[in-house]
């Protein structure tokens, strides 16, 4: 009962963002899947995504980056919590929402017998844009990615990155407040990646609010205004690019390729006093540093002295994914 | 040495292949119990419905008019009738004896019985046997034909024995072609609807709709309303193959409605069926393999190729229950004998029954799994 109280309530905050800057207010949001064991795939997250932005949503395979979309794509209900898109509750007025989203799914549900125009003639008239309107919006989108002289042919005569346009433009046929686009660029090669990138740019610009969930660091860094760690259900950071990297102590990383080690020269660098760590790692030597230029020279000479042979030098701010293993002690890949 | 090296990765590679496929076999129990059913069904159903032999074919038996009193012809015709049987079978004939031919005429045209026969009155005692034969079925005609020409024979009678065929000389491919518009209707429904069904789930396509506001009835109805024309189009293709090679006629316009008529109820049933079934299988292969299997019991049991008379009885039982047979009959009187509407009313009440609930059993199923 407490949660049916805790609905009704909340649907007043839902009613009260109409003109908030927030389209999207999700709070303790809980979803648990019962079968033969019990998941909690997504745990009391809570977070807002702001009018316009473009918001990343990253982590591992079974982060629960899925299961959020597909509750805030009102096709799953939650466990517990609440969810508002815009000024209504997911679970209440999913009819509505389902009419100012626009979802791009990760595996393509391109009809590929059917010509690009058909794809878009049909889910114009699945999401109800208007009858007078529609011929011209789809040669508007068409034109918008580069499509309009294969109009007319088969989608399974399109390269990956041709499908992957046209299935995001199938989600904005109807000027959707919020789009969500699921790995946009899965599988793609960097040109067609690149291509995906301007266009999920462009649409941004048309005031289109976009939940995108990836894999890809560069992707999310290059193209998000404020990123979403989730890793085991639950949100771990929530901020832009360049605030989560401070979230490192480190400023930089200095890795220096050796061909062989001497133990001593781990210990005589570590007490270094501007070095925060160091770690070997295939031939690799890992330090973790304030100022990469200012600590280097001394570094080298520490080598010089027990006659180690350089093979390469390289100075890197963090990356995401360094936030990321630092923030969870553990990598992407082994999720 | 090296040549023994060569066998061995030969074997090697052959036997990964072997086990990998053996694994994925042993995997899905369930498709392996319906791959080794099927031939055991096929057996036993397709053995019995198109081998029994066919007896106690209904059969009329009339005095011509003027009527004075029961001649020995008739006497002895009748009786020998009642007993008349091949070898070691039951009686053939299922004999009913009628007043006067109008009324031995109207049973054959309601389907009462296969045919009549009529011995000559009193007043010419000497005049033909006449033998009037619903000619619509197949096997059927000739094994009466044969048995009224011995009956007569071993009666000594010297009448002379004219045939009248009800309903023209129709060949067997008639017979089956009329069958066969219906099988095109279920098989094409069942193999190729039902998997496009379950592929377009598998691919997220049907998920993809679910995210647009385009309501939950809206992918009911057109998802039935596709395979409905589907189903109704291969239906109708192959009526004008029928017409064009097996020379099946329709004669009137009224009978044209009614196959129409049939072929719609038929089709939006066996889809609404269809979407049902493919909504509860979780795969393409699963589904494959008992749909298959429907399909041949639903086939073999609907009279299309061979009479529904010779079935054994515990076969006929699911004849009651195919509503392919229904649709089968249905179409064979009114193109094969013309019938109009009172002869297939009961035909027509059992397809409405079907499909009423075909499309209740669709749109529950169906409505689960997209919401």
């Amino acid at each position: 009962m407490a949660e049916v109280n805790q609905k009704t309530a909340d649907q007043d905050t839902c009613a009260s963002a109409k003109d908030s800057p927030d389209i999207i207010r999700i709070q303790d949001l809980t979803k648990i899947f019962r079968n033969k064991q019990e998941v909690t795939a997504v745990d009391h997250v809570s977070f807002t995504v702001r009018r316009g932005e473009i918001f990343g949503l990253l982590g591992p395979n079974g982060a629960g980056k899925s299961t959020l979309i597909r509750i805030l794509t009102t096709l799953m209900q939650p466990t517990s919590g609440t969810a508002c898109v815009d000024q209504y509750i997911i679970g209440k007025d999913d009819g509505t929402i389902r009419s100012i989203i626009g979802v791009c799914p990760q595996n393509s549900t391109l009809d590929i017998e059917l010509s690009a125009y058909d794809n878009l003639d049909f889910y114009g008239n699945l999401l109800n844009v208007d009858e007078t309107l529609l011929q011209d919006r789809i040669w508007e989108l068409l034109e918008m990615v580069d499509l309009t002289d294969r109009a007319a042919m088969p989608v399974k005569t399109f390269s990956g990155g041709m499908r992957r346009k046209l299935e995001i433009v199938r989600a904005f046929l109807h000027h959707p407040l919020l789009l969500f686009l699921d790995e946009p660029t899965i599988g793609l090669d960097p040109e067609s990646r690149r291509e995906v990138w301007q266009q999920i740019s462009r649409l941004n610009t048309e005031k289109t609010t976009i939940i995108l969930t990836t894999h890809y660091m560069d992707e999310a860094e290059k193209l998000c205004d404020r990123i979403a760690f989730m890793n085991r259900g639950k949100l771990i950071a929530l901020d832009t690019p360049d605030n989560l990297k401070k979230v490192i102590p480190t400023g930089e990383l200095l890795e220096i390729g050796f061909g062989h080690l001497d133990e001593g020269v781990i210990t005589a660098i570590r007490d270094l006093a501007e070095v925060r760590s160091v770690e070997v790692q295939d031939q690799i030597l890992k330090i973790s540093v304030s100022s990469g230029s200012k600590v280097l020279p001394v570094v080298l000479a520490n080598l010089e002295r027990f006659s180690i042979p350089v093979l390469s030098i390289s100075i890197r701010a963090p990356s995401l994914e360094d936030v990321f293993i630092y923030l969870t002690g553990t990598g992407f890949e082994a999720g | 040495m090296e040549k023994a090296q060569g066998i061995h990765t030969l074997i090697r590679g052959a036997f990964a292949i072997f086990r990998r496929d053996f694994k994925k076999f042993l995997s899905n129990p369930f498709v392996i119990i319906m791959t080794l059913f099927m031939p055991i069904m096929y057996l036993i159903i397709f053995g019995n419905a198109m081998g029994g032999t066919i007896t106690g074919i209904p059969l009329g038996v009339v005095q011509e008019d003027p009527y004075i009193q029961e001649t020995p012809l008739y006497l002895a015709g009748l009786d020998l009738l009642r007993t008349y049987h091949q070898e070691d079978n039951p009686a053939l004939f299922q004999v009913t004896v009628f007043p006067d031919e109008f009324s031995a005429q109207e049973a054959l045209n309601n389907r009462q019985i296969n045919a009549y026969v009529v011995f000559p009155s009193n007043l010419s005692p000497n005049r033909e046997v006449r033998l009037y034969i619903d000619s619509s079925e197949y096997m059927v005609p000739t094994l009466i034909q044969a048995g009224v020409q011995s009956s007569l024979a071993l009666l000594g009678a010297k009448n002379p024995l004219q045939v009248y065929d009800l309903y023209g000389t129709i060949n067997y491919i008639q017979f089956f072609g009329v069958g066969v518009i219906v099988m095109a209707i279920f098989m094409t429904t069942m193999m190729g609807g039902g998997i496009a069904l379950i592929r377009d789930r598998e691919m997220g396509i049907i998920e993809g709709y679910l995210v647009t506001p385009v309501k939950r009835s809206s992918i009911i109805l057109g998802t039935i309303a596709s395979g409905t024309v589907r189903a109704f189009l291969a239906g109708f293709i192959i009526l004008l193959v029928d017409m064009a090679i097996a020379g099946v006629i329709i004669r009137t316009f009224e009978s044209f409605v009614l196959v129409v008529l049939v072929l719609l109820l038929i089709c939006v049933g066996i889809t609404s069926l269809v979407v049902a079934l493919s909504s509860r299988f979780s795969s393409q292969q699963e589904y494959a393999s008992s749909v298959a299997f429907l399909n041949l019991l639903f086939f073999m049991t609907s009279g299309a190729f061979y009479p529904i008379i010779g079935m054994p009885y515990w076969l006929t039982w699911l004849t009651v229950i195919n509503p392919e047979y229904y649709a089968i009959d249905a179409l064979r009187s009114i193109i094969l004998r013309g019938q109009g509407l009172s002869i297939i009313a009961v035909d027509l009440v059992a397809i409405i029954i079907f499909t009423v609930i075909a499309i209740f059993l669709g749109i529950t199923t169906y409505r689960r799994t997209i919401e």
